[in-house]
């Protein structure tokens, strides 16, 4: 799998203090206002920055030969080898395109919020847009959820002409949300997704993860890959604000009065607590999690998907597991 | 400084708000949106050293506001010693006015009135001055102000008292009104003098509900005059009254057979409610029992007699009060009239006045009309003529009759003429002594009427009335011509439309007689068909003294009007007290001022009437006050009694109100309070545009 050999260079790069300053800056990419481009402006950038035609190295992998046996597509025949030893075999690939990766995007409220001149839901759509722009250039099928405190936007995933564009149109919608609540989408989505694939969700986990264990273990035990992009703003891994004010939850319209000066250390505390529990339940369902500054540029996001695709196809054998292979 | 209203002062506690909330400074208009409150507990306000430092003038303006308004409406003032007024004069001027109606006699309420007046003549100063007045039907002067002010000044209250015990009620009903309006009015008549500023009526009465207040309606009470009333009470209230019920006149059923009935009248605050009714002295007749609940009144025949027994009085048992539990009752008796009729027609025919001057005169209970016909050509028996009170001639009359009917209208009697003939006008110039005046048939077509009648004589006075004044219904088909002027004083009462006489009045040595120049009965005229016709003839009646006052019934004080026919002697009135007395002038009896049966010893037929006390002064439950206040009475609320200190504490609270007043430094300390307001919302505005400035900078 090429990419991901790339993505290993690349991470390697970064591991070796890759200057952030030769990635694209958030700010400008999110001027971009057709997410497609912007998609399209991160992944060719970021091939472009590990210097390796993106074009290259999409294609099928060939395993073995089979002998041929009535009833077996004859499309695939190695006419070749055939001439070569007049024996009729089979070529079996390595089925790559049929990975069927799912976008779980949180479109609630909370995502809404924003302290730079964009809004984590900005963020996490230029996120999934260049996630589905990436795997799609993969000849990978790509579907996309969107939900709230229940799924909004269902596409399923698909590799054909223009399911990009509605895929790229049902993410610039709008948060429209409420609360965020992980349990009923993630259940909802066991359910409907009942090939297995790939999920990457994209939330700011800003939700009680009481239930998250429960509901993850319900889609790694269907037979997904989960991975987890964790999306904050700087502002709420900080909680910089200095005056004492009124904050208003966008997601239950409550009104507090705070004085950060006297509760950033606990809310620090909290929020890190808060964060460290999921990734303890992500690590121990082997879950990918990343947790992401919307302040980041989008390119390392990117990267650390490969990484951990890379590093999980290490930890897990894919093979070990009868269903993961077709 | 002093405070007129120091409990104000108390709102000055609210300068602790602004400083309070200068303490707790949250600048909770400022809110920021954020994703989630789940990590953030909210901070409790807090009172930091930094917010106590910032903005202390504001703080300080905002206190002093509140400081100013609190000191402002606690009406602050300077003592000091005010100029007093020169005290006017305490000179008074009061009018006790002592109720004596007959209800005073219950209990001790009399004790209790003179009581109380003394308790007022004790309190007044010599400066003062002082009238008393006894009221009950009549308002009289026990003591009147030019009295008071001569009397020495030592002996004025002792004087004054002395004629108080001189003093007891009387039997007459309470009318109230009169007495107030009376008092009020005495104060009119003094000389306005400087000095005599307050005019009070101290009127002591048990305020009862029959007392007459028709004086009231409608009256314009004084200014300045004030009441204070000094109600007394009885220990008892019960107290039903005895009256009779009146029957009328017209009634043919005499209650001679049958007794009189009397009405039991219980006062609405009467405790009993259980009553006999019998017959005093007279130990046959049973009594009636009747149950009569508090202010109600029941009617009931009085107790049964035998046959030749009368009784005089009627006396109420079972209630407290004995005042007015007795009634005097003298039957009414019909008086007999006799009427002397000279005609030699027969009495059954229909076509001839007498047939019809029968029927006219039904008996009744007020009197009993006897007429005694007589020829007019035959001799008449003296007993016929002097019996007569009223003679009617019909026809021509002989020697004797003549002479008769001479001397009866010599000596005061009315006769009435009716010429049914033109000749009869000899028997007027014989009558009347006149020279022969002759008299002629008028036999017109057209009928003839009444046309001008004198109204304003007694004859024709009851006619005065427009629903009765009618006559142009009666007809006359016949009449006689006979010229007034030829008789001597002939007044003409009533004319025919032709202008020809009618009636006339002729005076005849004291008697009077009256000619009519018609007939009543259907050959000349149609009067003794119509209604005029029966009253008419009483009219005639009466004019002739015939007809007298017969009520046997009398209240206390009503005037009596005694037979003018009796003469001087027979008007000496027996009094149930065994005094004789006369009318004071004319046949005018007044002084009914005790209860009980009078007597003329001398009248003949003999003659009595009875005097009851008021059926209003039964009605003994006290008065509304509302009611006199509705009035327009000003009436002075008896204030109680306040303590030696509460007096002082007023005074002193009156002088604080009074210095206060003429300082008025309250509106200094709101004007001060606007002043600072003005100041601090500029120091705001100023304060709030630089805290504004940085953040838009």
């Amino acid at each position: 799998m090429r990419p991901v050999e790339h993505a290993r260079q690349v991470s390697q790069q970064r591991n070796s203090e890759v200057d952030a300053a030769s990635f694209i800056d958030p700010q400008a990419l999110m001027a971009i206002r057709n997410l497609e481009l912007r998609a399209r402006v991160v992944v060719e950038g970021f091939w472009n920055g590990i210097h390796r035609s993106p074009y290259h190295g999409f294609s099928v992998e060939f395993t073995e030969y089979r002998q041929y046996s009535p009833g077996d597509d004859p499309r695939y025949l190695d006419w070749r080898l055939y001439a070569r030893t007049d024996r009729y075999y089979i070529r079996k690939f390595e089925d790559e395109t049929n990975l069927r990766c799912h976008l779980l995007v949180d479109n609630s409220r909370s995502m809404s919020y924003g302290s730079l001149p964009y809004t984590k839901a900005h963020y996490a759509n230029t996120l999934a847009a260049t996630l589905a722009y990436f795997l799609y250039l993969q000849g990978d099928a790509v579907g996309l959820i969107t939900f709230d405190a229940q799924i909004q936007e269902y596409l399923p995933a698909r590799h054909r002409t223009g399911h990009l564009r509605h895929l790229m149109l049902a993410l610039e919608k709008p948060p429209s949300g409420t609360a965020t609540d992980l349990t009923l989408p993630l259940k909802r989505a066991a359910e409907v997704l009942k090939k297995k694939g790939l999920l990457i969700l994209i939330t700011d986990m800003l939700a009680p993860i009481s239930a998250l264990e429960k509901n993850l273990t319900l889609l790694t035990a269907s037979g997904h890959e989960v991975e987890v992009f964790q999306t904050l703003d700087p502002s709420e891994e900080k909680f910089s604000f200095a005056k004492a004010v009124v904050f208003h939850d966008v997601e239950s319209g409550r009104d507090l009065y705070v004085e950060p000066t006297a509760v950033r250390k606990q809310y620090l505390q909290k929020l890190q607590i808060h964060n460290a529990a999921a990734k303890a339940i992500c690590r121990k369902l082997g879950i990918g999690y990343s947790s992401i500054s919307t302040g980041q540029p989008l390119e390392l996001a990117l990267f650390d998907f490969l990484r951990e695709r890379m590093h999980r196809g290490k930890k897990i054998k894919r093979a070990d597991r009868p269903e993961a292979r077709k | 400084m002093s405070y007129l209203a120091p409990l104000f002062l108390f709102g000055a506690a609210a300068v602790a708000l602004p400083i309070l909330f200068h303490l707790i400074r949250r600048s909770s208009r400022e809110r920021i949106p954020f994703s989630s409150l789940m990590f953030l507990s909210p901070s409790p306000p807090r009172v930091t050293r930094r917010s106590r430092l910032e903005n202390i003038f504001l703080l300080f303006l905002r206190c002093l506001i509140l400081c100013l308004l609190a000191v402002g409406f606690a009406r602050p003032f300077l003592r000091k010693p005010i100029v007093a007024a020169p005290e006017p004069k305490t000179t008074r001027q009061v009018i006790l006015l002592l109720d004596t109606s007959a209800s005073m006699r219950r209990q001790n309420l009399w004790a209790s009135v003179r009581a109380k007046a003394e308790e007022h003549l004790n309190k007044v100063s010599p400066s003062d001055r002082v009238a008393v007045f006894a009221f009950d039907r009549q308002v009289r002067t026990l003591v009147s102000f030019e009295q008071w002010s001569t009397m020495g000044i030592g002996e004025r209250v002792s004087l004054t008292a002395q004629r108080l015990t001189e003093l007891a009620p009387s039997w007459s009903n309470t009318h109230l009104g009169h007495a107030l309006t009376t008092a009020a009015e005495a104060f009119e008549e003094l000389p306005q003098e400087d000095g005599f500023g307050q005019r009070q009526i101290v009127l002591i009465t048990d305020l009862q509900e029959g007392s007459h207040l028709d004086g009231l309606q409608g009256y314009e009470w004084p200014r300045g005059v004030e009441l204070l009333i000094e109600p007394v009470k009885a220990r008892k209230t019960s107290n039903a009254g005895l009256q009779l019920v009146q029957d009328y006149e017209e009634s043919l059923q005499s209650t001679n057979e049958f007794g009189p009935r009397v009405r039991v009248t219980n006062s609405s605050d009467a405790k009993r409610e259980e009553f006999k009714v019998r017959w005093e002295a007279i130990s046959e007749s049973a009594p009636v029992e009747l149950y009569v609940p508090p202010g109600q009144s029941r009617t009931v025949p009085a107790p049964a007699l035998a046959a030749g027994v009368a009784g005089d009085r009627l006396v109420l048992q079972g209630d407290d009060d004995e005042f007015d539990n007795t009634v005097f009752y003298v039957p009414p008796k019909a008086e007999e009239i006799a009427v002397l009729y000279l005609g030699n027609e027969p009495e059954t025919d229909p076509a001839q006045p007498l047939y019809y001057l029968k029927r006219a005169f039904p008996k009744t209970r007020r009197q009993i009309v006897q007429l005694l016909v007589r020829r007019a050509d035959a001799a008449l028996t003296p007993g016929d003529i002097t019996g007569a009170h009223l003679i009617i001639v019909a026809d021509p009359l002989s020697e004797q009759p003549l002479r008769a009917a001479q001397q009866s209208l010599a000596a005061g009697k009315t006769a009435l003429l009716v010429m049914k003939t033109a000749a009869a006008a000899q028997t007027v110039s014989q009558l009347t002594g006149a020279a022969p005046t002759p008299a002629e048939e008028v036999t017109s077509e057209r009928y003839a009427m009444f046309g001008e009648i004198k109204f304003d004589h007694p004859l024709f006075a009851p006619f005065a009335d427009p629903r009765f004044s009618d006559f142009t219904k009666i007809h006359f088909w016949k009449h006689r011509r006979i010229d007034s002027n030829r008789l001597p004083g002939a007044r003409v009462l009533a004319r025919f439309d032709s202008g020809n006489p009618a009636l006339l009045e002729i005076p005849v040595g004291k008697g009077t007689l009256l000619v009519l120049t018609s007939g009543w009965h259907p050959a000349d005229s149609q009067l003794a068909l119509s209604s005029k016709f029966v009253p008419l003839l009483y009219s005639i009646l009466e004019q002739g003294g015939a007809l007298r006052s017969q009520r046997s019934q009398f209240a206390i004080g009503d005037e009596v009007l005694l037979a003018r026919t009796n003469n001087a002697s027979s008007l000496t009135v027996r009094r149930p007290d065994g005094v004789e007395a006369q009318p004071a002038q004319g046949s005018s009896f007044t002084q009914t001022d005790l209860p009980g049966v009078y007597t003329l010893p001398a009248a003949q037929p003999p003659f009595s009437f009875a005097v009851n006390l008021d059926a209003a002064e039964s009605r003994t439950a006290p008065l509304a006050m509302e009611e006199l206040e509705r009035l327009g009475l000003p009436l002075k609320k008896d204030v109680p009694k306040q303590t030696a200190r509460q007096i002082e504490q007023k005074r002193q609270h009156l002088l604080a109100s009074e210095l206060e007043n003429q300082q008025r430094l309250w509106r200094w300390f709101i004007f001060a309070a606007f002043a600072v307001l003005l100041l601090e919302t500029f120091v705001a505005a100023r304060v709030t545009r630089r805290a504004v400035a940085p953040t838009d900078a």
